[in-house]
């Protein structure tokens, strides 16, 4: 796949004063990992979220895939191809594993049968038995999402973005509260998938974001910073500033 | 499912099968030990169970909260009345009309409710049920006020000169088995489907349900309008069963009832709600005989329920099949075992 995936122009949210996404223009080519670093505050969710449609920024436009989402809803925009997980975990809880990872399969087909029982969807049933065997949920199947560990709520996250057949996935902190065991084969998921799917990663722990990611952007109070590859990130003056302060004239 | 979950899956069938068993020759065995009246409570039972199983749709599956679910009850009785009396219909023409009538009012208030949530949606639902209480009660040349509309209901079945009618107890009590039977089959099937799951995906987390693809709007309108086909079916027995309907159906107490009957059974499993409401009418039948203040019993009990038993009393029931569990495992199962 080549061409602009996402692209944003001049998008801007503000909060009372405060504008926590300030005019940015923000572009995603097809292939590889994307990722979005900043420190606290600098934006990145609110970016997110009003990619994802869960607000609608005061000014600017989104496109995705060609197609303008400004100001759609979530469910729409996630019928386009676009998931993404919470960096406040969000699964449901009630629910099974296997049923939560279900119904977002299922979304895909977009007819909610009131009658039919959901054990009869057989290709449903293997595509959400596949997609437990890659995240390693397979043993936790019939447990209630609510129960699950931190870092198991965070992989059948992922596996509900999964299962609605993303074309782009954006994963919002998804080994924060995880263990170095959990980070590691979770880093390594997402590498792999990486490969077929396209996704943009915020991430606060700089060891995943340096190991994973092909291209980094920096993000600071509300602005894009900068852009470039790991090693150009790791050298850049300014970016060393938003995270350290600027060293004091001597 | 867990092998714990299976085995509380199993021991609810059978309670359920002798239930159901129990049912069935409810009236043969009544009539024999001279209970006739005991017949007719049972019945009511059942009718008034699908008041409790529309507010459970709602507040157990999809997360909405109505105080006003008396109005879809209270117009499928106003709906199957005018049928009988004013368009003199026959039996189930009246019986589709008042169904009809019940949940295309649910359908109307479902447009402007269900774009609210929690409290806000509490509160319109019980406007909704003023407004139209309120309406009946001052448009008395076509509804009589809080007088009623008493009718005559005609025959449910004539075969070769032999009428079936609900003057007869037994056939009534049959009747109102069987359509209640059904509307829970109904409600059986719905909740294993994938809409039943999307209702429960909604009601646990609405932001995830869009982010997924679903629309939540359109799902919580649906279950709006199913809640309210449930209940006028309700109201359209219970108007046949008392051969009359009045305002006081549509009043907001009488949805507070079918909601206290749902919490204190059990919220979020098909037939907790129908138990709360078989345990507080017999309890009502029993008690107010003695006590006009019984009241105050249901008030204790609610509090009580409500305070060391959030899953109802078909919670409880499961934590004693589940022998001697820990509360929290049992809940677990309770939970997990849900159709």
């Amino acid at each position: 796949m080549t061409g602009v995936v996402l692209k944003t122009e001049g998008l801007s949210k503000s909060f009372g004063g405060l504008r926590a996404v300030n005019e940015v223009d923000f572009e995603l080519l097809a292939g590889g990992l994307h990722a979005i670093i900043g420190p606290n505050g600098a934006g990145k969710t609110t970016l997110f979220n009003l990619i994802t449609g869960l607000l609608v920024p005061d000014t600017g436009r989104v496109t995705f895939l060609g197609r303008d989402i400004t100001g759609m809803k979530p469910y729409r925009i996630s019928r386009l191809g676009l998931a993404r997980t919470l960096q406040i975990k969000s699964v449901f809880d009630g629910l099974s594993v296997y049923d939560n990872v279900w119904i977002a399969a299922h979304s895909r087909v977009g007819f909610l049968h009131p009658l039919r029982p959901v054990a009869s969807y057989r290709a449903t049933a293997s595509k959400v038995e596949g997609l437990l065997e890659r995240l390693g949920l397979q043993g936790s199947k019939d447990e209630l999402a609510g129960n699950l560990s931190y870092g198991d709520v965070a992989l059948l996250e992922i596996a509900i973005a999964l299962a609605t057949e993303p074309k782009l996935l954006l994963l919002d902190e998804p080994v924060a509260g995880m263990s170095p065991t959990e980070t590691r084969s979770t880093v390594q998921l997402v590498k792999e998938l990486s490969k077929s799917v396209d996704i943009i990663l915020i991430e606060h722990d700089m060891e995943v974001v340096f190991d994973a990611a092909e291209v980094i952007t920096v993000m600071n109070q509300g602005a894009i910073l900068c852009r470039g590859t790991p090693d150009q990130i790791a050298k850049d003056q300014r970016v060393q500033e938003a995270y350290l302060g600027a060293p004091e004239e001597a | 499912m867990s092998v714990g979950a299976r085995k509380w899956t199993t021991s609810m069938a059978i309670l359920g099968l002798i239930a159901l068993a129990l049912l069935v020759v409810a009236p043969l065995l009544l009539i024999a030990l001279g209970a006739r009246f005991w017949v007719n409570i049972i019945a009511e039972v059942m009718i008034w169970s699908l008041l409790a199983a529309s507010v459970n749709l709602l507040l157990g599956y999809t997360g909405l909260l109505s105080f006003g679910q008396a109005l879809y009850f209270g117009m499928g009785a106003y709906g199957v009345a005018f049928g009988l009396d004013k368009l003199g219909l026959s039996f189930w023409p009246s019986f589709a009309l008042g169904i009809g009538v019940g949940t295309l009012t649910a359908a109307v208030a479902g447009v402007f409710a269900v774009r609210l949530t929690w409290h806000y949606f509490a509160i319109i639902t019980v406007v909704f049920s003023l407004i139209f209480y309120f309406l009946s009660v001052g448009w008395k040349d076509l509804t009589n006020g809080d007088d009623g509309m008493p009718f005559s209901i005609p025959p449910v079945f004539v075969f070769d000169g032999l009428e079936l009618k609900l003057y007869d107890l037994t056939f009534q009590y049959y009747f109102v088995l069987v359509v209640v039977g059904l509307c829970y089959l109904l409600l059986w099937a719905l909740l294993r489907s994938p809409l039943g799951l999307a209702f429960r995906s909604v009601r646990d987390n609405d932001r995830r349900a869009g982010l997924i693809g679903l629309n939540v709007y359109g799902i919580r309108y649906v279950s709006f309008v199913i809640a309210g086909f449930l209940a006028s079916v309700g109201g359209v027995l219970f108007a046949l069963f008392a051969r009359y309907a009045t305002a006081s159906y549509l009043f907001w107490t009488v949805s507070g009832e079918g909601v206290i009957w749902a919490i204190v059974g059990g919220v979020g499993t098909l037939f907790g709600p129908a138990l709360g409401t078989a345990v507080l009418i017999v309890l009502r039948e029993e008690l107010s005989i003695y006590w006009e203040h019984y009241l105050l019993v249901v008030g204790v009990i609610v509090i009580l329920m409500v305070r060391y038993a959030p899953d109802g009393l078909i919670g409880l029931l499961g934590r004693l099949l589940a022998g001697g569990r820990r509360r929290e495992d049992a809940s677990a199962i309770a939970k997990e075992g849900r159709p």
